[in-house]
C-alpha cells in the first residue's frame, strides 16, 4: 500500500530532480519486488504479537514451534523451488504432489520390501523423479503440447504408479537391521540437528535453496531460463537451445519433488500413495506469492523461500489459535489473490 | 457554430508530463475537414502523447481540445469514438479468428427479429463500406488470413462505419507493399474527399509529400516547425526533427569485397506442413562476399523474410533443396544456435516480438547470444559481461542510462542497435538483417546505416531485407529481387534506382539496368 501512494506523489510533484526520481522509482520496485519478504516480515510481527502465551512464554517463539514451522514447511519448500525453475521459463508443473507420493511409497518399498539400503533407495528414487520430469519436459517440448495439460496427465500417471506399486495402500517403514526392516540411517530425516534445535528437513530445504539462488544468479544456464520465459521467440533466435533448457528445468522439477518425497516418508516413517494431494497448489501458492510471474521472466528463489515460509507461519499461527482448518484455507486463499494483486500494481517499465 | 468557419480539430496550449519528464509542452494543431496533416518527430517527440490525448487514451492535461468548434475533454477513449475522432493503432485490433464483418460489427452486432446475430445484414454493410473505400475484400473472410495491409484497411472500414471524422493513422504504410502503400493513398483520397480530417504519423519522407497537405514537426515536446507541404523539403524537415543539419543519409563507399561468404543455389524448400500468409523459397540463387551489402528486395509476400529464415535454421521445417556454400563448405541450416556457432547471425524483422525480452536489462539481452561462451564452468562472470555490453553499447553509441534498466525503456532505435550488438557479439561473417529500420526514427535510421557500412568494412557479409526502396538503393551495393520465393533479377545500385527496383519487383521490364540474374556484379 505504501508503495502505491509513494507513486502517485511522484506524479503529483512538480519535477523533483531526475536523481531523486530514479531513486524513488528503485525504491518502489524493490519493494514489489521483495513483497514477499515484507510480507514474511508482516505475518511474522503478527503472529509474535498475537501469539497465545502460556506462563508468560509466547508459544509461537518457542524455539520448539518455530523449528516446526520450519519443518512443516519444508517439504513444500523444496519443490517450490524446483516449481519457480517451470514458472520462470513460463511453464507449469501440476505433477509434483503426484511424484512426492511416488517417491515416498518407492523409498518405503524399496527399503522395506526389496531390501535395498540407503543410498541405493535414494539414487533410484530421485532418478525416478528427474527421469519423470525429463519425459513429462520432452512430451512438451518435441510435441508442442501445454505443459499444464502434460503435467496434468504426468500427475494422473504418476498417482497410479504410486498406487500399483505399494498395492494400494500405505508401506509402513519399520527401522532395524532385519529383513522388512528400513536402515536406521533413514530415519534421521525425522531428527534434529544442533542440539536437537534444527530439523534434518529445513536443513536439506537451506542446502537446495541456497544452491538454487546461487544457480539463477550467476550460471549461464539461467540467463537462458529468464530468457525463454522473457521472449521465447527472442531467446530461439538469439541460440538458446530452448527444448533443451526446458526439458531440464522440468527435469530439475521432478528431481525435487522426489527429494521431497523421500523427506516426507522420512519424517512420517511410512509410503502412501495418497500423500501428497495437492501439494502441487501450495508449491505455486509459494511460487506466486514470492512474485514470480506465471508468465515466465521474472522472479526468484528468494521471493518463493520467503512465499513458502510465509504461508507455514500463517498455518502455525491459526492452528495456534486453534483456528479451524476450513477457515485456514479461506485465509490462505485470501493471502494469494492479495500477493498476486499486488504484483499486478507493480510499475511496469 | 459553423463548421466551414471552425476547423475540425483544435489543439490549443496542450501540455502533459509524465513524472517530472515533460511529453508535451504548449502544443497548438489543427486540422480541417477534408485534411491530411502529418506530425513529423523522432520518437520521444510527443506525437503520440499528443495523439493519445486527441483520441482520449491519456485524459490529465492541460490546454483545450475542441472538435468542430466545441470544446471537449473526453475521459475515456469510447468518448472520442463517439465524438467521431478514431485511432488507427500501429498494433492492429482485430481478432484474428473472427471474419472482417464480425470484426467491424464487433460488439455492436446486428440482430435479427428473434436477437440472433444478423450474418447477412452484417455482411452486406460491410461490403457496402468496404466499397466506399474503394476495397474489395470479402466480409466472410477470416481477418488472421488477411495481409497486414488488408487488415489495415478493414481497421479503416471499422472506425468510418463509427462515423469518424477525424482518422488518426500512426504510421499505416510501415508494414505495407509499394503495391499496398498506393491502395492506402488511394483509400486517403477517398476519405479526403468526403470531408474526414487525417493526422498522419509517419516516418517516409517521400509519402508525406504526396499525401499530406500540411506537416508539423515536434520535437523534444514542443513545435518546432510548420510547413505547407507544397513547399517543403525533406531535408529542412529532417533537419527541424532532429534540431542539427542532417549528414546524407546512406554511405558513399567503394566497394573492395573480398571472398565469397555465402553462394545460395536454386534454393527451395519444401515445408513439411503448410502455412498461410508464408511464402518459402522456390528457387532462389544469390551470393554474398565479405565486406559487400547485398539486398533482398521484392514486394510484401514476395519471401524476404523466408529466406533469410531459412538460411538461419530458424523457418520452417521441411525438406531443403538447391545448394548453400557457407565460407566455401556446404552448409546446412539446423537451427539458429548452429547457425551463430558458425559465424552467421540474424537481426529479426520485429525486435519485440522477435528480438527482445523487453523487461529485461540492456546487459541480459545483449549478452544473450554469448553467455555461454564468456561464462567459466558455467557461470558468467560480472565484470566480462558488464565489459562485454559496456564496450558494444558504446561502439553502437547506444543511447542509455544504465545497461542494468530495462531494454523497453529505450527507444526503438536504440532496441534496435542492442539487438544488433548482440549479433556483433558472436562475431559473425555473415549478417543476415530483416527490415533493420522499421519505426526507427531519422537520426536513428542514419546512425544504423552508419554501422552497417563499418560492420562491412570490418569484412562482414551483409544480406539486408527491406521493404523501403531507398534504402535498398541507398546502402545496398546490389540487390537481389524476389517475386513468388524466387529470385528473379539482379541489380546494381550504382546504375539502377527507386524506380527500377519497383519496377523489377513488379516483375516489368527495365532489362536494360538488370545484372545478368544469378551472377555477381
Amino acid at each position: 500500500m505504501t508503495s502505491e501512494v509513494t507513486t502517485k506523489q511522484a506524479g503529483a510533484e512538480p519535477e523533483p530532480p531526475p536523481q531523486q526520481r530514479k531513486q524513488r522509482r528503485e525504491f518502489v520496485n524493490a519493494l514489489f519486488r521483495f513483497q514477499s519478504l515484507f510480507g514474511l516480515v508482516a505475518v511474522f510481527v503478527v503472529a509474535v504479537v498475537f501469539s497465545p502465551r502460556h506462563n508468560g512464554e509466547l508459544l509461537f517463539l518457542n524455539a520448539d514451534n518455530l523449528a516446526n514451522v520450519v519443518r512443516a514447511m519444508s517439504e513444500i519448500g523444496i519443490m517450490a523451488v524446483g516449481m519457480t525453475f517451470v514458472i520462470l521459463v513460463g511453464g507449469i508443473d501440476l505433477s509434483v504432489g503426484a511424484v512426492l507420493g511416488l517417491a515416498a511409497v518407492g523409498s518405503a518399498v524399496l527399503m522395506v520390501n526389496d531390501d535395498f539400503g540407503v543410498v541405493a533407495t535414494v539414487v533410484i528414487v530421485l532418478a525416478i523423479g528427474l527421469f519423470f520430469g525429463f519425459l513429462q519436459g520432452m512430451a512438451s517440448a518435441l510435441f508442442g503440447i501445454q505443459a499444464f495439460i502434460v503435467t496434468l496427465a504426468g500427475m494422473q500417471i504418476a498417482r497410479g504408479l504410486a498406487r500399483i506399486w505399494s498395492g494400494g495402500q500405505g508401506v509402513a517403514i519399520a527401522y532395524g537391521d532385519g529383513p522388512g526392516e528400513a536402515p536406521v540411517t533413514f530415519s534421521l530425516l525425522g531428527e534434529r540437528t544442533f542440539n536437537g534445535i534444527v530439523p534434518i528437513p529445513a536443513l536439506i530445504f537451506a542446502v537446495v535453496a541456497v544452491v538454487a539462488i546461487v544457480f539463477l544468479r550467476t550460471s549461464a544456464f539461467a540467463r537462458h531460463v529468464y530468457a525463454i520465459g522473457g521472449n521465447e521467440k527472442a531467446a530461439r533466435l538469439s541460440g538458446v537451445p530452448v527444448t533443451r533448457v526446458k526439458v531440464i528445468v522440468f527435469c530439475i522439477c521432478g528431481f525435487l519433488a522426489a527429494l521431497a518425497g523421500i523427506v516426507h516418508a522420512g519424517q512420517l516413517n511410512q509410503g502412501s500413495p495418497n500423500d501428497g494431494f495437492g501439494y502441487e497448489l501450495d508449491a505455486i501458492a509459494a511460487v506466486v506469492i514470492g512474485g514470480t510471474s506465471l508468465m515466465g521472466g521474472r522472479g526468484s528463489v528468494v521471493g518463493t523461500v520467503a512465499g513458502a515460509l510465509l504461508l507455514g507461519v500463517l498455518n502455525n499461527f491459526l492452528g495456534l489459535h486453534g483456528v479451524d482448518p476450513n477457515v485456514q484455507l479461506l485465509v490462505k486463499g485470501l493471502v494469494i489473490v492479495v500477493a498476486a494483486g499486488l504484483q499486478r500494481l507493480r510499475p511496469t517499465v | 457554430m459553423d463548421n466551414a468557419v471552425n476547423p475540425l480539430v483544435e489543439m490549443i496550449g496542450i501540455s502533459k508530463s509524465y513524472g517530472g519528464v515533460r511529453a508535451c509542452r504548449d502544443i497548438d494543431l489543427t486540422v480541417r475537414a477534408g485534411e491530411v496533416h502529418a506530425l513529423l518527430g523522432e520518437n520521444g517527440a510527443g506525437k503520440s502523447t499528443l495523439m493519445k490525448i486527441l483520441s482520449g487514451d491519456v485524459t490529465d492535461y492541460d490546454g483545450t481540445v475542441s472538435i468542430g468548434g466545441a470544446p471537449v475533454r473526453f475521459a475515456a477513449p469510447a468518448d472520442a469514438q463517439r465524438a467521431g475522432v478514431a485511432m488507427i493503432h500501429q498494433e492492429l485490433d482485430l481478432v484474428p479468428g473472427l471474419t472482417v464483418a464480425e470484426n467491424i460489427f464487433l460488439g455492436r452486432e446486428l440482430r435479427t427479429r428473434l436477437r440472433t446475430v444478423d450474418r447477412r445484414r452484417t455482411n452486406q454493410v460491410t461490403r457496402g463500406l468496404l466499397e466506399r473505400c474503394g476495397v474489395a475484400l470479402d466480409p466472410r473472410r477470416p481477418v488472421g488470413e488477411l495481409r497486414t495491409g488488408e487488415q489495415q484497411l478493414v481497421t479503416i472500414a471499422k472506425a468510418l462505419s463509427l462515423d469518424a471524422k477525424v482518422l488518426i493513422m500512426d504510421e499505416p504504410t510501415s508494414a505495407l507493399s509499394p503495391v499496398e502503400v498506393e491502395q492506402m493513398f488511394t483509400v486517403i483520397s477517398e476519405l479526403r474527399r468526403a470531408g474526414v480530417g487525417i493526422v498522419y504519423i509517419s516516418h517516409r519522407m517521400d509519402e508525406i509529400g504526396r499525401i499530406a497537405d500540411r506537416a508539423t514537426v515536434l520535437r523534444n515536446g514542443s513545435v518546432v516547425a510548420g510547413f505547407d507541404t507544397r513547399d517543403m523539403t525533406a531535408e529542412a524537415a529532417a533537419e527541424a526533427m532532429v534540431g542539427r543539419p542532417v549528414q546524407a543519409m546512406f554511405r558513399t563507399r567503394d566497394v573492395d569485397p573480398g571472398e565469397e561468404v555465402l553462394r545460395v543455389t536454386g534454393l527451395a524448400l519444401t515445408p513439411r506442413r503448410e502455412r498461410s500468409g508464408r511464402r518459402e523459397p522456390d528457387g532462389i540463387s544469390l551470393a554474398v562476399r565479405r565486406g559487400e551489402i547485398v539486398g533482398v528486395g521484392g514486394l510484401l509476400g514476395s519471401g524476404r523474410t523466408e529466406l533469410l529464415e531459412t538460411l538461419y535454421g530458424a523457418g520452417s521445417a521441411g525438406t531443403l533443396r538447391g545448394e548453400i556454400l557457407f565460407r566455401g563448405r556446404p552448409f546446412h541450416p539446423r537451427g539458429a544456435r548452429q547457425s551463430l556457432r558458425a559465424g552467421m547471425a540474424l537481426v529479426p524483422e520485429d525486435r519485440r516480438i522477435a528480438g527482445l525480452s523487453l523487461e529485461h536489462s540492456v546487459a541480459a539481452n545483449t549478452v544473450l547470444s554469448i553467455v555461454d561462451r564468456i561464462a567459466t564452468a558455467g557461470f558468467v562472470p560480472r565484470a566480462r559481461e558488464t565489459g562485454a555490453v559496456r564496450r558494444i553499447t558504446a561502439e553502437l553509441k547506444v543511447k542509455l542510462g544504465s545497461i542494468g534498466d530495462a531494454v523497453g525503456t529505450l527507444s526503438g532505435g536504440n532496441q534496435q542497435k542492442v539487438v544488433f550488438g548482440r549479433m556483433l557479439l558472436t562475431e559473425p561473417v555473415l549478417l543476415l538483417l530483416d527490415e533493420p529500420t522499421r519505426g526507427v526514427d531519422v537520426g536513428a535510421k542514419a546512425e544504423i546505416y552508419q554501422l552497417l557500412g563499418e560492420a562491412a568494412q570490418q569484412g562482414i557479409g551483409v544480406l539486408l531485407a527491406s521493404s523501403e526502396l531507398a534504402e535498398l538503393v541507398g546502402v545496398c551495393d546490389r540487390v537481389v529481387v524476389l517475386s513468388g520465393g524466387r529470385s528473379v533479377r539482379e541489380l546494381d545500385t550504382r546504375q539502377a534506382g527507386e524506380a527500377d527496383l519497383l519496377a523489377a519487383s513488379m516483375g516489368e521490364g527495365s532489362a536494360a539496368l538488370a545484372v545478368e540474374g544469378g551472377e555477381n556484379a
